[in-house]
């Protein structure tokens, strides 16, 4: 019975002149924003790659100079975005695209796109996924609207009741029926994405395992909003009531939630300017933390241990360079005290993503929307991994140079030099992406939700079949 | 089966809607090989009869029985052996007819072969030419034929029939009627809830008339004159009895 109503609910759904309009312009609309992301995702990636072999060269041909100068040269380091992204670019608009390494100091990202923007950027970006978190549900909800109110109107659930067909095998069959209908018009868009994404990337294991994760969850996202619009058509008597109901629900779920939910995660974790952040890490630097006294103290400090260290009476004593022996010191505890500021800035950011679950309340997207960008490897969590493991590597290159001077020096004196066969033995910066392991221990929550709202949307219709008269 | 078997029967039936009461206290028995045509004005109760047999109204008091079984207690039972036709027979427009018998039989757990669905609806007197075409071309009468063949493929023991002859030209109504008829003929027990009288004399053998939920008055069909039946009907529709 139930594979019946299923073959009726798909044909009803093929031969609806209506829907093959609808799956054209799906396809059209999915394809051009996901044919664009490509594009923009490679043009990004060339340029990074052509901004870093230009620097690399630069860094590697810099001639005969003190170490420490030459770090002072920086480094520049990319992230590289996965193909995932170019489904959904997530916060690449806003988390920059490079990273500039440099003795000292711990930069941010910078050279965001959305800074470049014009007026329109500041709208929203488009991209395929917000095709797919946003518009697609409209999709859904024109499908199912009148799953129930249609068979009313029309008579043919009396036809159906007077035969003994079980509300529950009857939503049931056309719920299934209705998801399948869907994936029907979804799939010549899949297909043309499938297609771009192998002629234009070399997918990992890890990227194919991310894609299945990432269309596993679309597909809980889907049955959310159809189980939702199949339950509001059952309540309501009329086909433009629960219409209208169902495009309340998606407002509230796509545009509204995500707002209010912003605005909530603003005033419960409130984020410091980014003057303040930086006259923070200053004010520890100089003052120190906790009991460790001031700059100068601190120094002093060092001084008499180093001095005990060696043997010596005099810095100017000191069989390796004191400069370079002091400024390791210092970045030292530079570093410490960057992390600890960095660490609470990312924590600040990660607690104002669970405030915002708040508003999952209102809908689904929002943990979809979060989800999304996880699984493409484009949230706040994988830029945290890039920006430690570049932080690693400023480490590894600051520490290079520092031996060479420490090593190359005596006492006071700062004669030491590099080479450009120094500056060329310097490891490039390699990234390895983070499993798909990691992004879904940090999609956990918001899968979470998901599921509950899926859960929810289930026990609905079946509460609801149990009230479906004719 | 017994030609005396009480397939249908309400005993005591009363149905309220809210605060308005439909059926009261209705007593109505149709034998095996009956058809009992039901007569009424609007709002008389007869379609509320009909849909409380088909279980969609639950009674307020008294019963009713299919082939002794309530569709309240047993719902699945009562259904597989009634087949019901409205006043328009609902089918999905953009299937074929022989696809909507198809479909419904599926749905009722009968297994038909394609040719049996073509020889079902060729019974029902549809042209082959029109089984293949979709039911949005379809008159109303040759959707009641797809609904009769509905009916024919559950070799149902009870039909119900709602204004069934209600938009047919003469000729469709007299060849349902034939249709009906010779169903019965076969054992099935039929109420038929009609404005029709023409239709009711032609077909029934008991005629019943309804009035504020109440059968008022009941006649062997084949003995009451049709002027006497047509006066009966009109006083009761203007008050006069």
């Amino acid at each position: 019975m139930i594979i019946a109503i299923i073959h009726k609910e798909l044909l009803a759904v093929l031969r609806d002149g209506r829907l093959l309009v609808l799956a054209f312009s799906v396809f059209a609309v999915l394809s051009g924003f996901f044919l664009a992301s490509v594009a923009e995702h490679q043009q990004v990636q060339q340029e990074k790659q052509a901004v870093g072999a230009t620097a690399k060269e630069q860094w590697d041909t810099q001639g005969v100079k003190n170490p420490h100068a030459a770090a002072h040269f920086g480094i520049y380091v990319f992230k590289p975005d996965s193909p995932l992204a170019s489904v959904d670019p997530g916060l690449r608009q806003y988390t920059g695209q490079t990273l500039w390494l440099e003795p000292h100091k711990r930069n941010g990202v910078r050279f965001s796109p959305a800074a470049d923007q014009g007026l329109a950027g500041r709208f929203g970006q488009a991209s395929a996924g917000f095709v797919l978190v946003a518009l697609l549900p409209l999709l859904v909800i024109a499908l199912a609207f009148n799953a129930v109110t249609q068979e009313r109107e029309q008579g043919t659930l009396r036809m159906l009741h007077s035969l003994g067909v079980s509300a529950t095998k009857l939503l049931l069959g056309k719920f299934v029926g209705l998801l399948l209908a869907f994936m029907v018009v979804l799939l010549p868009a899949t297909a043309v994405a499938i297609i771009i994404l192998y002629q234009n990337f070399d997918l990992a294991g890890d990227d194919i395992l991310r894609l299945l994760a990432l269309s596993g969850t679309f597909f809980m996202y889907y049955a959310v909003f159809a189980a939702l619009a199949m339950s509001t058509s059952i309540h309501f008597k009329s086909s433009r009531l629960a219409l209208f109901t169902l495009l309340a629900f998606w407002s509230g779920s796509v545009l509204i939630a995500p707002r209010l939910g912003a605005a909530a995660a603003e005033m419960m974790v409130p984020i410091p300017s980014a003057t303040a952040f930086w006259a923070g890490i200053k004010k520890d630097i100089q003052q120190g933390l906790d009991n460790d006294g001031d700059h100068q103290a601190r120094e002093a400090l060092f001084k008499v241990q180093v001095l005990k260290q060696y043997g010596v009476t005099r810095v100017e004593d000191l069989p390796v360079g004191y400069a370079a022996l002091n400024r390791n010191f210092n970045d030292g505890y530079s570093e410490r005290v960057h992390a600890l500021h960095f660490d609470r800035l990312r924590d600040a950011f990660e607690r104002q993503g669970r405030f915002i679950h708040i508003a999952s309340l209102l809908g689904p997207s929002i943990a979809m929307r979060s989800v999304s960008m996880t699984l493409s490897g484009m949230d706040l969590a994988h830029q945290r991994h890039f920006e430690d493991a570049a932080e690693n590597y400023r480490h590894y290159f600051i520490g290079l140079t520092d031996d060479w001077d420490r090593e190359r020096s005596h006492g006071t004196k700062r004669g030491a030099l590099g080479h450009d066969s120094d500056w060329g033995s310097v490891k490039a910066f390699t990234y390895a992406s983070p499993s798909v392991g990691f992004a879904l221990h940090h999609a956990l929550a918001d899968l979470l939700v998901l599921l509950a709202w899926l859960v929810a949307a289930l026990m609905w219709l079946l509460f609801s079949a149990k009230r479906l008269k004719p | 089966m017994s030609p005396n078997k009480i397939l249908l029967e309400a005993k005591q039936l009363v149905v309220n809607y809210k605060n308005h009461r439909a059926i009261d206290g209705l007593d109505l028995s149709v034998p095996a090989g009956c058809v009992y045509a039901l007569l009424g004005g609007n709002g008389a109760g007869k379609t509320s009869t009909i849909n409380t047999f088909l279980g969609f109204n639950r009674p307020t008091g008294g019963n009713v029985f299919i082939d002794g079984e309530s569709p309240d207690q047993n719902p699945a039972v009562v259904r597989a052996k009634l087949a019901y036709l409205p006043e328009n027979v609902a089918l999905y427009e953009y299937m074929s007819g022989l696809e909507n018998l198809s479909f419904f039989c599926k749905l009722a757990n009968i297994r038909i072969s394609r040719q049996h669905a073509h020889d079902l609806l060729v019974n029902t007197g549809l042209q082959s030419d029109a089984h293949d075409r979709r039911v949005s071309t379809y008159s109303k009468g040759m959707r009641q034929k797809v609904g009769l063949a509905i009916a024919s493929a559950k070799q149902a023991k009870v039909m119900l029939l709602d204004e069934p002859t209600s938009g047919l030209d003469p000729s469709a109504a007299n060849d349902f009627a034939q249709r009906i008829r010779a169903a019965a003929d076969l054992g099935m027990a039929v109420l038929m809830a009609t404005h029709d009288l023409f239709n009711a004399k032609q077909v029934a053998d008991r005629i019943g008339i309804m009035k504020a939920g109440r059968l008022v008055e009941e006649f062997d069909a084949h003995t009451v004159a049709h002027d006497e039946l047509e006066h009966k009907y009109l006083a009761h529709a203007r008050g006069l009895l």
